[in-house]
């Protein structure tokens, strides 16, 4: 469907900090994501990928390059663009309830209608129980899987995602690449996924863009959806391991040049 | 800040740098401007520059000189008694369980109490010339230094301590080598703490009391109704104030040499 | 034991006790420092009198009226040089230039524009608390992560929604911090504005009692302005503890 999903068209964008010179940070970034695909964005740290996930979320200023989501450009943040982030961002002062609850108060929803949703949503994450907790009082996970339903509760089309499993341990983020998977199969979304993590890109993705150094440009888009079309078995199948090889050797040389250039 | 950074026609960062470099300047300017248009009277805010022509003449006239000299006389003397006095304290307390059974709840009392209130007390004991001043000044400012130099010594990093017993020093030289230089910067941070609390001490006590010194000039100023002499003390005052707290943080930047690279 | 309250406050006991035997015993000067029974009763004909109340109430009012305004303008303040560049690139270099100069310095020029009753009492006890309270506030707020307000904005909260339901409860901790600050302050001015000048509140009693040579009553409300300044850190706290409940 021509018109549907997102646009990026040769995005550019400088960093400009009070004190010290401009760094370009992107350099004409054009890619398109189709409705309900999953697309990562792997690259080194520094190549301006949460950059432009910013920019998507309308979170910056657009200077140069436009980005259009369904055919409207992006002006400003939106319920449209839900946004997950690896820091969970969760208002610690709110409780479980009360910060899933956030997004729907904005939508002005009935009253009855907003604690069942809400409801709804923290048993879908596993956290029944744990609704009059406040952030301070959970684990890394518990406190993502909270922003992930804050964020899911307003259904928004697309979910941008900024390294949110990073701050996680290897094996609560295995459970959590699970999770998102199957929330992903109950209720399909366009999803931007940034991402240093080879393996996870490769597991969650349909497709995988590669970014080089800074400046930041797209160097290759890789297919990764299995063969078989179900990721049931994916991490043990020679095929995910060849993808995360070619894409590793891609994302290698960028990884050096990115260390050379900060050092 | 709010979410979406705006753009202005001038480049943002040199406009930013612009404000920020030229917003003092531009008050005193406002300030001279609006008082030379008589926007209130000359009584109620002389200009600018009649208040630095004061201040200018008072200090070629030695009258500013005569006052700080004795400003700086009381604060340093209550500064350097309540200085000696709570870095024992401090320190012995966080060594002698008995001692600190004593002062805590004096010092958990005492802390948020305004000791100002005790001035005329003072007046009674010591007379209504320096002493009580003084005495003022002590007791106000050995608080910040007490508990300063409690926390800094109770809190040297144990490992530190261990090492030291495992190589057998003995309990004088763990003190005075390994305990009190690793508690120095907490103790200065306290020092740097109850400086212009001794400043301000003095200051209140000379408008109180009155006589010489800047507190003092300041009231009689205002007595008689004299603005720009007023004005000029308020100057006089906040130059001094910066210059001691420059002046800390200078001495801090030498003694604790060895401290420069954790970031203090 | 050791946890326990009295214990841990008797040394309190024992510094009464001995204030009410050294005068007795002419220890120390009983014209000097006139025993605690004696101070304790004068301090009840006092409050018998009305004295006590009249001019308590009047430093309550000052006392109020100064803290409170500055608390409400150092917040708006605060928080509005951290929400806009411009407004923080004018104010901060004036609030950095101000910052060490002693606020009591200002009493002389509140008392030239005011005068000698409350409202340059007032005025001088708003101005000395407004800096801490500025300097908390612009803190509290700009230490608020960006990643809090971009979810937010994605949740679809507008401007006013983000300065209201983010930015001032993400800032409330270093508010509170810095008011607990400027109640501190806030007494202190009152007392010595009321030293000063004036011929109303317990500052004024204070030197009235001293001057008068009524030691004993003098004493008496030295220890209640103390004792006031006392209670009201330790309510704040029991307040600032309660309100930050989710901080753990």
């Amino acid at each position: 469907m021509a018109g549907s999903g997102i646009v990026f068209g040769a995005v550019t964008h400088t960093y400009r900090p009070l004190r010290g010179r401009p760094v370009l940070a992107l350099d004409g970034v054009s890619l398109e994501v189709k409705e309900r695909e999953f697309v990562a964005l792997l690259g080194p740290s520094g190549c301006g990928k949460s950059t432009l996930l910013y920019l998507l979320g309308g979170f910056l200023p657009i200077e140069s390059g436009s980005i259009t989501v369904n055919s409207k450009p992006v002006t400003q943040p939106g319920p449209d663009r839900g946004i997950v982030f690896q820091n969970y961002s969760l208002f610690p002062w709110k409780t479980v309830k009360q910060n899933v609850l956030y997004g729907l108060e904005k939508q002005r929803m009935p009253k009855a209608e907003r604690e069942r949703r809400a409801q709804e949503l923290i048993e879908l994450v596993h956290l029944k129980g744990f609704e009059d907790s406040y952030p301070s009082q959970l684990s890394g996970g518990m406190k993502q899987r909270v922003a992930i339903a804050r964020t899911l509760a307003i259904d928004p089309e697309t979910l941008l995602m900024d390294e949110p499993f990073g701050a996680l341990d290897a094996q609560t983020r295995t459970l959590m690449h699970e999770e998102l998977l199957a929330i992903m199969q109950r209720s399909p979304k366009t999803v931007v996924f940034v991402t240093h993590d080879v393996r996870e890109a490769v597991y969650l993705a349909d497709r995988v863009a590669v970014m080089t150094a800074r400046p930041g440009r797209i160097k290759e888009i890789v297919d990764t959806r299995p063969a078989s079309g179900s990721r049931a078995n994916y991490l043990q199948a020679p095929e995910f391991t060849a993808k995360v090889d070619y894409l590793w050797n891609l994302v290698r040389d960028e990884a050096i040049r990115a260390q050379e250039d900060h050092g | 800040m709010a979410g979406v950074e705006k753009k202005s026609f001038l480049s943002p960062v040199w406009k930013r740098r612009l404000l920020r470099s030229s917003s003092v300047i531009l008050l005193a300017v406002a300030w001279e401007w609006g008082a030379r248009m008589h926007f209130v009277s000359d009584f109620l805010l002389p200009s600018l520059s009649t208040v630095l022509e004061r201040l200018w003449n008072d200090t070629i006239s030695g009258e500013i000189l005569v006052a700080l000299g004795l400003t700086m006389v009381r604060t340093f003397a209550g500064f350097t008694m309540a200085a000696f006095a709570g870095i024992i304290i401090g320190v012995t307390i966080a060594r002698v369980s008995l001692v600190r059974w004593f002062f805590d709840p004096i010092v958990s009392v005492g802390n948020p109490l305004p000791k100002i209130a005790f001035l005329p007390i003072f007046i009674l004991w010591f007379g209504v010339f320096d002493w009580s001043k003084i005495a003022m000044v002590a007791f106000s400012s050995v608080f910040p230094v007490v508990v300063a130099t409690w926390a800094a010594t109770e809190n040297v990093d144990k490992y530190l301590v261990w090492s030291a017993e495992s190589l057998g020093v003995d309990r004088r030289a763990l003190l005075w080598q390994i305990i009190l230089p690793s508690a120095m910067p907490g103790v200065f941070t306290g020092l740097q703490i109850a400086l212009p609390i001794s400043l301000i001490v003095v200051i209140i006590c000379e408008m109180t009391m009155g006589g010489e010194g800047l507190g003092g000039s300041m009231m009689t100023s205002m007595r008689f109704a004299d603005s720009p002499g007023v004005f000029s003390g308020i100057v006089a005052i906040a130059i001094i104030g910066s210059v001691l707290v420059k002046l800390m943080e200078i001495v801090r930047r030498r003694l604790l040499i060895w401290h420069a690279e954790t970031a203090h | 034991m050791k946890d326990n309250i009295f214990i841990r406050y008797l040394p309190l006991v024992l510094l009464a006790i001995l204030w009410e035997i050294a005068p007795r015993v002419h220890f120390v000067d009983p014209s000097e420092l006139p025993p605690l029974s004696a101070v304790a009763a004068a301090w009840w004909s006092l409050l018998l009198d009305g004295d006590l109340w009249t001019n308590g109430i009047s430093s309550l009012i000052n006392w109020s009226f100064g803290l409170g305004s500055s608390i409400i303008i150092g917040i708006a303040l605060g928080v509005m040089m951290a929400w806009s560049t411009t407004i923080d690139d004018i104010a901060s270099p004036l609030v950095k230039a101000l910052y060490p100069m002693p606020k009591s310095a200002l009493i002389p020029v509140m008392i030239l524009w005011l005068g000698l009753g409350a409202g340059s009492k007032i005025a001088s006890i708003a101005l000395s608390c407004l800096l801490p309270v500025i300097i908390s506030a612009y803190n509290g707020a700009r230490g608020v992560d960006q990643t809090l307000i971009w979810s937010a904005r994605a949740c679809g909260a507008s401007n006013r929604n983000v300065l209201w339901e983010v930015i001032l409860p993400g800032a409330l901790p270093d508010i509170l911090a810095g008011i607990r600050n400027a109640v501190a302050i806030s007494f202190i001015v009152l007392v010595a504005s009321e030293l000063l000048v004036g011929q109303k509140g317990l500052g004024y009693l204070i030197s009235f009692l001293g001057e008068g040579g009524v030691y004993d009553a003098m004493f008496a409300v030295v220890i209640t302005v103390s004792a006031l300044g006392f209670f009201a850190d330790r309510a704040y706290l029991y307040f600032m503890r309660r309100t930050l409940v989710w901080r753990e």
